[in-house]
C-alpha cells in the first residue's frame, strides 16, 4: 500500500519507471476483470492500455485517503470497458441485421481461460454467480438481481454472506500460509 | 444516509464498485471520514474484492506493454511541448503585432495633430489679423460718420483760413456748428513742418487766446476743441506739442467768425 502510494506520486511527476512497475503488479488483475466483461481478447487488451494510459495521465486525481489504487483502477477499468460494450451493442442495433443479434453473447475465446479460481469457488454456488455478475461481469446490483432472479434485497444479502465467507477463507489462508512459514523455519 | 443504512443496503459494495450517482459518492467519501467503523469494513471489503481480483487474474499478452509505454513516451515528447509552447508563442505574435499597429496608428495620429494644430494656429492668426481689420475699418468709418454728419449738417458753417506772408500756400477750411459745439478742420493744404514744431490752433474771445488742440501731422481731416464765443480762429507754428500761449509772431493765418 505505502508503496503503491510512492509508485503513485513517482507517476505523477511522469516516472516511466514507476509506471511500468504498477503495470506488473496490476495489469493482470485488472485484465482478468477487463476480458471477463467484454469477452474479446483484442478489444481487452486496447481496453487495458487506454486504462493505463488513464491512469498515466490522470493519476494526479487519485486520493489514497478514499482508497486502495486497485479500486480506482478497478472503476476506470470498468467504465471503459461498460462504455465499449454499450458502444458496439448500438452498433449492432442500428445495423439491423439479425446476423449480428447474436454477436454480444458470442465468446470469441474459450470459456475455461475465462473460468474463476480462488477461495471464490469454495462458496456456495449463488453465492459465486452474485460476486461474478457484480464483479467480472460489470452489471450494477440492480441489474444482476434481475438476472438472477431474485428481489434486489436477497440480492445484496446474497453479496455480503459471500463477502464474509470470503473473509473467512482468506483468514484461513493467511493462517495456513503463516503455519507453513513456521513450519518451513 | 446513516451507517445503518450504508450497511443494510450493501452501500459500501455498490461504491466500491463505482454503481453509486455522484451525489451518492460524495456522501459515502464524508461518512467514512468521519466513521473509523465503516472506514474498517469499507477496507477489509476493498481487500477482499482485491484478492478476488488477483486470485483470478489474467496475464495481458506482453506486447500491451510494450505498446504503452512507447504511447506515453510519445505523448510526452510530442504533445506536451506543443502544449506548452505554442500558445505562448501564438500569443507573442498576437501581442507584437497588435503593438506595432498600435505603433504606428499612433505616429499617424501624432502627424495628424501636428499638422492640426499648425492649421488652427494659422486660422487663428488669420482672424486676429481679420478682427484688427475689421476694428481699423470700424474706427475709420465712426470717424468717417461723425464727420460727415458735422460737415453736412445744414447748422455747420465753413470758414477758409488763408495763409498769410509766413505761408502764402497755406489753406484750411474749417467746419464749426454752433449747435452740436464742434470744430473740424480740413488741414492739408498746410505746408509741412520740421518734427520739431507742430501748428496749434487757438479761438480768440475778448482778447484772449483758448488753445483750441495742436493739429496732427498725419491727419487730413481732424477735430478740434470748440470754444464758446469765439470771435476769430488762428493757427499758429508751435514747439513740438503744442504751447501754453500762441507765438503771435508765428501766426500763419487766420479767420473771422
Amino acid at each position: 500500500m505505502q508503496n503503491d502510494i510512492a509508485l503513485i506520486i513517482q507517476i505523477q511527476n511522469k516516472d516511466e519507471v514507476a509506471l511500468s512497475k504498477l503495470y506488473d503488479n496490476y495489469a493482470p488483475a485488472l485484465y482478468g476483470v477487463i476480458i471477463r466483461i467484454c469477452k474479446d481478447e483484442q478489444h481487452a487488451q486496447n481496453i487495458l492500455q487506454d486504462t493505463f494510459m488513464t491512469i498515466w495521465e490522470k493519476a494526479h486525481q487519485y486520493n489514497s485517503e478514499k482508497g486502495k489504487f486497485y479500486t480506482w483502477a478497478y472503476r476506470i477499468a470498468k467504465n471503459k470497458t461498460l462504455n465499449f460494450k454499450r458502444k458496439s451493442q448500438n452498433l449492432i442495433q442500428t445495423e439491423d441485421l439479425s446476423v449480428y443479434a447474436n454477436k454480444e453473447d458470442s465468446i470469441t475465446i474459450e470459456p475455461e481461460y475465462l473460468q474463476l479460481s480462488g477461495c471464490l469457488k469454495q462458496l456456495e454456488e449463488h453465492h459465486q454467480k452474485a460476486l461474478e455478475l457484480v464483479y467480472f461481469n460489470g452489471l450494477t446490483h440492480r441489474e444482476a438481481h434481475k438476472e438472477m432472479d431474485v428481489p434486489l434485497g436477497t440480492f445484496k444479502s446474497y453479496i455480503k454472506q459471500a463477502l464474509k465467507k470470503l473473509q473467512l477463507s482468506y483468514d484461513k489462508t493467511v493462517v495456513w500460509l503463516l503455519i507453513l512459514i513456521e513450519v518451513i523455519r | 444516509m446513516d451507517k445503518a443504512y450504508i450497511l443494510k443496503h450493501g452501500i459500501l459494495e455498490q461504491y466500491l464498485l463505482g454503481e453509486l450517482t455522484n451525489e451518492e459518492q460524495l456522501e459515502v467519501d464524508n461518512i467514512l471520514k468521519t466513521d473509523a467503523d465503516l472506514k474498517k469494513t469499507f477496507d477489509t471489503l476493498e481487500a477482499n474484492f482485491e484478492n478476488l481480483a488477483f486470485e483470478n487474474a489474467i496475464n495481458p499478452p506482453a506486447e500491451v506493454k510494450t505498446n504503452l509505454m512507447q504511447s506515453i513516451k510519445t505523448s510526452q515528447t510530442k504533445v506536451l511541448p506543443l502544449q506548452n509552447k505554442n500558445p505562448f508563442k501564438r500569443y507573442l505574435y498576437v501581442a507584437a503585432s497588435i503593438s506595432a499597429f498600435l505603433l504606428i496608428s499612433s505616429i499617424w495620429m501624432f502627424t495628424q495633430l501636428k499638422k492640426s494644430n499648425t492649421q488652427l494656429k494659422i486660422a487663428s492668426e488669420q482672424k486676429e489679423q481679420l478682427m484688427k481689420d475689421i476694428d481699423g475699418l470700424k474706427n475709420n468709418l465712426n470717424y468717417a460718420t461723425t464727420y460727415f454728419n458735422v460737415i453736412n449738417s445744414p447748422e455747420t458753417k465753413q470758414y477758409i483760413l488763408t495763409g498769410n506772408d509766413l505761408a502764402p500756400n497755406a489753406k484750411v477750411v474749417s467746419y464749426v456748428n454752433h449747435q452740436d459745439k464742434s470744430v473740424i478742420i480740413n488741414a492739408e493744404q498746410l505746408p509741412k513742418l520740421d518734427d520739431a514744431h507742430d501748428y496749434q490752433m487757438w479761438a480768440d474771445v475778448d482778447g484772449v487766446m483758448i488753445d483750441m488742440g495742436v493739429i496732427d501731422k498725419n491727419k487730413s481731416l481732424l477735430a478740434m476743441n470748440y470754444i464758446e464765443n469765439a470771435e476769430s480762429l488762428n493757427i499758429t507754428i508751435e514747439p513740438a506739442g503744442g504751447n501754453d500761449h500762441p507765438t503771435v509772431s508765428r501766426l500763419v493765418t487766420n479767420v473771422y467768425l
